[in-house]
């Protein structure tokens, strides 16, 4: 399968999705024009490659702010994640947060209450 | 404008004490635009960075609000007369403001009021499980936002979300909504 890159701009993160290391990057900041044409590649591409993932998936979250469109956009690539989990798969989230910013903290611990896959929030 | 007009209209921004203010038809440039300056003024204020976060989602959530409102009725084929939204950053005391106003059709003013109506008398927890819940339904195709934005703004405010709603004519209201962090 091919790998994902979407290049960030000022207002939509980058998408970095390498299939054979396992490893989903997404990071920046993301308030785009339209959050779900913008994230409609994504669940494409996830939904193709969680059918055989790599051994083990990690999805590395960098982002510092999402307006609420995105929010729900990466709640539903939360759940696709957890859905794979949940069928046996090894799949984990990383989320990244500056430690001057609680909001950015505030925001990961309710993203991980909605999942049961592993989830570590660290500060940077 | 005549110089007497800008003089009044200067006048009542600075009473405001308001940081920023935008009247016109708003594009995603504009919005990202606006937003930039919003964040490098707060940065300069040395005010803590999630405040500044704050103000800016809140300012994000307003102004997306506004121009996908007004994209979906040139989408249905009706097209807002007079197609301008405002939106304005403020402070007030120790709290900063934000505000927005722009036609609503009049068919959607009563869904509006009650929306928050609902809101307004929710406290913290209740204001996250009604979050929760609309975070969970699936998006609506076509649908340019979540359904989320006013549900959050309520989350960051300070005090109860404040609108109000006044005819201007048969076909349409304006709705004005202020937010204070």
């Amino acid at each position: 399968m091919d790998s994902l890159r979407i290049e960030a701009t000022s207002c939509s993160p980058l998408i970095d999705f390498d299939p054979a290391a396992g490893l989903l990057r997404i990071e920046g900041e993301s308030y785009p024009e339209n959050s779900f044409d913008f994230y409609a590649p994504v669940f494409g591409w996830l939904e193709e490659y969680l059918k055989a993932p790599a051994p083990a998936v990690v999805l590395d979250i960098g982002l510092s702010y999402l307006n609420t469109s995105s929010i729900k956009c990466m709640i539903d690539v939360l759940e696709m994640l957890d859905g794979a989990h949940q069928n046996g798969q090894t799949v984990s989230v990383r989320w990244h947060y500056d430690r001057d910013n609680d909001r950015a903290l505030d925001m990961a611990e309710e993203f991980a209450e909605d999942v049961s896959l592993p989830f570590e929030i660290l500060a940077h | 404008m005549k110089g007497n007009e800008l003089f009044n209209l200067q006048e009542l921004l600075s009473r405001q004490k308001l940081l920023i203010c935008f009247s016109g038809p708003f594009s995603h440039s504009v919005i990202e635009e606006l937003g930039k300056a919003v964040r490098n003024h707060l940065e300069n204020e040395r005010i803590e960075k999630s405040a500044i976060m704050d103000v800016f989602s809140v300012y994000v959530e307003q102004a997306q609000n506004v121009r996908n409102y007004t994209a979906s009725r040139e989408t249905l084929g009706r097209p807002i007369p007079a197609n301008s939204g405002i939106v304005v950053i403020g402070k007030d005391g120790d709290h900063y403001v934000v505000s927005s106003g722009n036609l609503v059709e009049a068919d959607d003013v009563p869904g509006l009021s009650a929306m928050l109506e609902k809101l307004r008398g929710l406290d913290k927890a209740g204001l996250k499980a009604v979050y929760k819940e609309q975070s969970r339904k699936p998006r609506e195709p076509g649908a340019s936002g979540a359904g989320l934005g006013l549900i959050d703004m309520a989350r960051k405010a300070t005090r109860p979300l404040e609108y109000s709603l006044r005819a201007v004519d048969d076909a349409y209201f304006f709705f004005s909504l202020e937010v204070q962090l």
